[in-house]
């Protein structure tokens, strides 16, 4: 899958998760704020996506201070799903 | 005893904004789904996290507390969210206990519209959540009796809720609560098999002891159960000798009937009490059978007190009263939890 093709799959998961109402894929800019200005989610929503990280990817944030930088915006969330892959396969 | 001076309803009828209770809207597959509106009243930050019950219960609470303060926030609920319970228990089995998100467990507590008003209205007062299965909201009128009676300038908003969920609905048709055989709800009390049609909704009331300018005033209720239909005629006919003089007939006796014909015996025996002069209508049709359907009942009890009108097909038999002055409620859930409600036009006396 291309990286395109990823992110799709990673604001489908986003809108899936969190019940966006009215919100589709092509409304979340890859360098959209998750929260507050942007998309406006709440402390709530990140433990949704913290949660969505572990189901779909298989990934934890096991740092809650790297937790604020991984989800600040799609971009961010597919660098650490990246990072996250590279070191699955090396193991 | 209370006045009610607000109501607010959704129902699988239009309720919401503009009452329409002439047109009836068809069940469909056999369920009385609510037509639930455009909730603008709700944050929609909040709304997108909401099932069926919560948004019903906020929405039609919002309405009212938009223009009301009260003191308080008292709702009935025999399952509240229940879909969002089921999700959460099944992603427990799912997810072996681990990697849960917090959003169906938060939203799928029994307190949680209650709580979610008071926390959207900023409402600090009391605020209490009764799940007393078919007579929570009943119980919900008896709390309120017993603050206002302590506190007799205070204000509350009452209410009751409750939604099909899916899994539960499965799970009660197993049971036998439900027809089997495909029914309309134009035709439910024209069925002579066991079960009824499931509904959902939810009615939310502002009440306090201020007369001026109220709706309607709840002058008695009643809450049994697990009683004989000879039982609850005696019961009725001595409701009806403690809170009503010789000179306050009934004008019209609002019935539960609901198409399940192992529990007519307990309409037929209210029937006789009631007498050949009280004009008898019906409401299941109109909401479907469900926990807290009397919360819909006492509601289109104030509609019909406030509109002097009834809906042709709500009607069982036409008694010789002239007006509609005071209405008594009478409902059973399941043939063991039944409830008598005495409500009067406007202040009443």
């Amino acid at each position: 899958m291309d990286k395109e093709a990823e992110k799709l799959k990673l604001k489908e998961h986003i809108i899936r998760y969190l019940n966006l109402l009215q919100v589709t894929p092509d409304d979340i800019k890859d360098d959209m704020p998750m929260f507050r200005e942007g998309l406006g989610l709440d402390s709530i929503d990140s433990i949704e996506l913290v949660v969505m990280l572990e189901r779909e990817y298989g990934l934890k944030i096991e740092n809650p201070k790297e937790g604020r930088r991984i989800l600040t915006d799609v971009n961010s969330m597919m660098e650490f799903i990246e990072q996250g892959r590279a070191k699955q396969n090396e193991a | 005893m209370f006045y009610i001076h607000q109501t607010s309803c959704i129902s699988h009828q239009p309720t919401f904004h503009e009452v329409d209770l002439e047109n009836l809207n068809r069940s469909d597959n056999n369920q009385l789904l609510a037509v639930e509106p455009k909730y603008s009243n709700i944050p929609i930050g909040q709304l997108r996290r909401m099932g069926r019950a919560l948004r019903m219960g906020v929405g039609t609470g919002m309405q009212l507390l938009e223009h009301n303060q009260t003191d308080g926030i008292i709702i009935g609920t025999a399952n509240s969210g229940i879909e969002d319970s089921i999700t959460f228990l099944n992603q427990i089995l799912d997810y072996q206990e681990g990697r849960l998100t917090p959003t169906n467990f938060v939203q799928s507590t029994f307190n949680a519209i209650a709580g979610l008003l008071g926390m959207i209205t900023k409402n600090t007062g009391y605020n209490a959540t009764h799940v007393h299965r078919g007579l929570a909201f009943e119980n919900v009128m008896l709390d309120a009796i017993m603050r206002l009676n302590e506190n007799p300038e205070h204000s509350y908003l009452i209410g009751g809720v409750d939604e099909i969920s899916v899994r539960n609905y499965r799970m009660e048709a197993m049971a036998g609560w439900y027809k089997t055989e495909e029914v309309s709800n134009l035709d439910l009390y024209q069925t002579e098999t066991p079960g009824s049609l499931p509904g959902e909704g939810a009615a939310m009331f502002i009440v306090n002891h201020k007369k001026d300018e109220a709706i309607a005033k709840l002058r008695a209720i009643q809450l049994l159960n697990v009683l004989e239909p000879k039982a609850i005629a005696a019961q009725l006919s001595q409701f009806m000798q403690q809170h009503l003089s010789d000179t306050e007939p009934i004008d019209l006796f609002l019935s539960g009937e609901n198409g399940d014909q192992r529990f007519f015996k307990y309409y037929a025996a209210c029937e006789k009490v009631i007498g050949p002069n009280t004009t008898i209508a019906r409401f299941k049709h109109l909401t479907g059978e469900f926990q807290t359907a009397s919360a819909l009942a006492l509601w289109l009890g104030c509609h019909f007190l406030q509109t002097q009108s009834i809906p042709a097909h709500a009607v069982k038999y036409i008694g010789d009263r002239n007006g509609l002055n005071r209405v008594l409620v009478y409902n059973n859930y399941h043939g063991e939890q039944h409830s008598f409600m005495l409500l009067e036009r406007g202040g009443g006396n």
